[in-house]
């Protein structure tokens, strides 16, 4: 058991005016299971690294049990404190599952005939023991992230902090998951924090919510922390006017038997699918299962099953070059569209390619002023934080007007003010431009006004949701 | 000085994989063109044109990593890259990305790591080149050419490994720079 | 034979036959590496590709020399059959080395710093994620209207970009996993170094100076 107290934490990163945490004071109580939430880009996964002993931090504000990590001998470090990522494939050094967990144990200097014993139990109690060979790299990410824990499992580590584990992952494996968290806190004592700036579906697996706000942290009591599960209300999606598609749409993008696979586990068993031109398309479905491999197969991306037909022609015969100015994908991650080094550069390779005389430059300038982001011209990229970058991003895409453009995830990481914003703007430019646009989104709420068409990927299947016109 | 931590290690063994994925990518071009030259003898001109490209890891690495040694290591580990995957040059090819590699970390020691410009990349593309060189006299039996064609080759290789190893560096040196990852 | 001391005598050996112009020593290692793969059951596809490659590219090199330069028969001879030597020791010495095992073996017998080591096979695992990066930068360039070629700084830069982030993120990862550079750990498997192993590397080592030694002219 170990208790973790922050007492007036400050880190500001390198090359940055601003702390991220300012005078931070905070307590998480041993043998309980805090979920750590507050906007993306709050601060969260810093707090975690810093706890983690993963970043400088010399004035030993964090404790564990009143001892700093670095009164701990480096290699039993990881006994004290371990972490398990967000993305689940760069966390491991070794190639298949065994070697991972030898290569850690050996780290902490365990005697060569204990690990294959420890190895085995930790499998065991997270379920994988048939797991065991296998290369790590051909797993899912959900299985990758069930990995991760039987190694903190298997190094015995009093504190387990956990940075967004689920982002990519499947509800199944989220709930072994959360089981097997809740057991590590009751019966084997340890503490555990999670950090999501989501709420949905936590309330009956923590114990106390801390909330990172303006560089402070606030834990709640039990009391308040159900007080607060309860005024939350998970966003429900609101969809109106979806109609099931009418013979009257055009299509754009027809797949025949497409079918899509991750290693050997099948995402969407093969089948005829339509996606009409003119429309925006929205494409729901649980966590991990298959949404952006279908974006990277209509892009030609990723490997797929069957055929993509782009207005009758397979897309195998079409010339990508061609092909990638008439569908564009707007990637999850803002970081992966740019290609230059400042704003100004970004947006004048898009008005240099753009499809459309619709984004004049006083257009874009405008469009810069509602999203905030006028007046930045010579910053680098790189360091606008997630929601500018997001913004961003999007207006570069949008002024490339691809006649199918798909955007995966558009809203992520915005706040309140920048969804509306955003989704206005989307609604007009499709509207003045007749644009297809075909989307994936968590973010649920303010969908209605632009959504026609309804996609639910569930059971390996993708069908139309919605009345019949 | 600096010394290596594993963040940088693993770092160059990226940077070394990733100019092992480009050329593997560009190993059709270099087929194609091998082939078109060998009837006329001047075979040995398509491993010259394209030799900057294979040497490129050398000079990227000790730009991006600025620790002694960077420069070597990300040869070395290229070459043993494409030894695993079944490379032409087979056994040799450890001893050829030691040679590579020390050549462009030549240009950096005789900047003492302390200047990362023109002038390093210029040093670092002759001291490259020459060492590359000799061992080519060596190792293909290239001492027994006549000293005109074995001039060609010389130039035809100094000029690529300065467009790729120098130029071509150079500038992904200032992009890094401008987006504030490395050091002017 | 220990992957360490192999990887060293194949270097030794393809280092030597660099500088020493005897034919029938080169022939000797052929047939021997030849024997070596075969024993070690070489797929015949991997052996016909080991083959076809060096033989063009080295009746190319030998029919450079013969237009361009004033090589004697001898010196063709052993230019030739030098480059078979180095196809085929890589070849015996990959088919029958693990990376995995080579690396263990040189974090324990060879002393090669445990960081080194794990370093080099922590980026490894990334191969495929690097492919695809390519793929990637590739792609969002193209539907921006730029098309990246090898010769394009941007597509260098964006892969570097990724390639720093992920080395920051698998250091942490190690980190959090236990590993301290050069702290002391126990080793599951051990790599064995015995007497067998000297008397391979010393005695071909031996029987290499004795071929070049009589082949001399």
């Amino acid at each position: 058991m170990a208790t973790v107290t922050v007492q007036s934490l400050t880190y500001t990163y390198p090359k940055q005016d601003q702390p991220v945490l300012n005078h931070l004071s905070g307590t998480f109580p041993a043998g309980k299971f805090s979920l750590l939430t507050g906007v993306s880009g709050g601060g969260k996964s810093t707090l975690l690294k810093l706890i983690a002993g993963l970043l400088p931090n010399a004035d030993d504000a964090i404790t564990f049990d009143g001892h700093p990590l670095s009164s701990v001998a480096p290699t039993q470090r990881a006994a004290t404190v371990a972490m398990l990522f967000q993305e689940p494939s760069t966390q491991f050094t070794m190639d298949t599952v065994q070697n991972e967990l030898r290569f850690a144990l050996e780290n902490q200097q365990v005697p060569v005939e204990q690990i294959a014993q420890r190895s085995a139990t930790a499998l065991a109690f997270v379920g994988i023991s048939d797991l065991k060979f296998r290369k790590l790299m051909q797993l899912s990410g959900g299985e990758q992230q069930k990995v991760a824990l039987a190694i903190i499992v298997a190094m015995n580590s009093d504190v387990i902090l956990l940075d967004e584990p689920f982002a990519s992952i499947d509800p199944p494996t989220r709930l072994v998951l959360l089981e097997k968290l809740v057991a590590l806190c009751t019966d084997h004592g340890k503490t555990i924090v999670l950090a999501d700036h989501d709420l949905s579906g936590y309330q009956q697996w923590v114990d106390h919510l801390a909330v990172l706000a303006d560089g402070q942290l606030n834990l709640l009591s039990a009391a308040e922390t159900q007080q607060r599960f309860a005024a939350f209300t998970p966003q429900r999606l609101r969809l109106s006017h979806v109609q099931l598609p009418t013979d009257q749409l055009t299509t754009c993008l027809h797949g025949t038997q497409l079918g899509l696979a991750h290693g050997d586990r099948q995402l969407l068993t093969p089948q005829d699918l339509s996606f009409y031109a003119h429309r925006t398309t929205l494409i729901t479905g649980p966590n991990g299962s298959g949404k952006s491999t279908l974006f990277k197969a209509l892009v030609r991306l990723g490997h797929y099953q069957g055929h993509i037909a782009y207005r009758d022609t397979d897309i195998k015969k079409l010339r990508k070059r061609h092909y990638a100015r008439q569908v564009g994908l707007m990637f999850q991650s803002a970081t992966a569209q740019f290609l230059n080094v400042t704003v100004a550069e970004e947006l004048a390779l898009s008005q240099k390619y753009g499809n459309s005389t619709y984004f004049t430059p006083e257009r874009v300038q405008s469009l810069l002023r509602e999203l905030n982001l006028d007046g930045r011209d010579d910053q680098v990229l790189y360091s606008l934080s997630s929601g500018q970058q997001k913004k961003l991003q999007l207006l570069c895409m949008l002024m490339m007007t691809p006649e199918v453009l798909l955007l995966d995830e558009p809203l992520k990481g915005l706040d309140y003010a920048s969804i509306q914003t955003v989704m206005t703007i989307l609604t007009t430019v499709q509207r003045e431009l007749n644009l297809t646009l075909i989307l994936i989104s968590h973010q649920l709420s303010g969908l209605d006004g632009l959504v026609d068409l309804h996609l639910q990927l569930a059971d390996q299947h993708l069908t139309y949701q919605g009345v019949s016109a | 000085m600096k010394r290596w931590h594993i963040r940088d290690i693993i770092l160059v063994t990226i940077i070394a994989i990733f100019m092992g994925v480009i050329f593997w990518a560009i190993g059709p071009v270099y087929t194609i063109l091998a082939a078109a030259l060998a009837p006329f003898g001047l075979q040995p001109l398509a491993n010259e044109l394209l030799l900057g490209i294979w040497v490129m890891a050398g000079p990227l690495a000790g730009f991006v990593i600025r620790i002694p040694g960077a420069a070597t290591l990300g040869e070395l580990l290229g070459a043993v890259v494409e030894m695993f995957l079944g490379g032409i040059w087979g056994a040799s090819t450890l001893i050829s990305g030691v040679l590579q590699g020390f050549g462009s970390e030549l240009g950096f020691i005789f900047t003492g790591y302390k200047r990362y410009g023109w002038f390093t990349l210029a040093m670092s593309t002759l001291t490259t080149t020459i060492v590359t060189f000799a061992w080519d006299l060596i190792r293909n039996g290239y001492a027994a050419y006549h000293l005109p064609f074995l001039l060609l080759l010389f130039c035809v290789r100094l000029l690529s490994v300065f467009v790729f190893g120098g130029v071509l560096t150079k500038l992904i040196n200032n992009l890094l720079v401008r987006a504030h990852v490395l050091k002017d | 034979m220990n992957p360490s001391l192999k990887l060293a005598l194949i270097t030794l050996i393809a280092l030597e036959v660099s500088f020493v112009q005897v034919w029938t020593v080169n022939v000797v290692l052929i047939v021997v590496s030849l024997l070596l793969m075969l024993i070690n059951r070489v797929p015949w596809r991997r052996l016909l590709l080991l083959t076809i490659v060096p033989l063009f590219f080295a009746s190319a090199l030998v029919w450079s020399l013969m237009l361009r330069g004033d090589a004697s028969t001898h010196f063709l001879i052993v230019i030739f059959t030098r480059m078979f030597v180095y196809v085929y020791m890589g070849g015996w010495f990959t088919l029958t080395t693990k990376p995995l095992w080579l690396t263990r073996s040189l974090e324990q017998n060879a002393k090669l710093p445990s960081k080194f080591a794990y370093g080099f096979l922590a980026a490894f695992n990334l191969m495929p994620k690097i492919q695809a990066e390519v793929s990637t930068v590739r792609a969002a360039a193209l539907m921006r209207g730029e098309v990246l070629h090898v010769w394009s700084p941007r597509l260098y830069f964006k892969v570097i970009l990724a390639a720093m982030n992920w080395s920051d993120q698998l250091a942490a990862a190690m980190t959090s996993h236990g590993f301290v550079e050069g702290a002391p750990r126990t080793h599951s498997l051990t790599v064995p170094l015995v007497a067998r192993d000297w008397w391979l590397f010393g005695g071909s080592l031996v029987l290499a100076q004795v071929g070049l030694f009589i082949g001399l002219p």
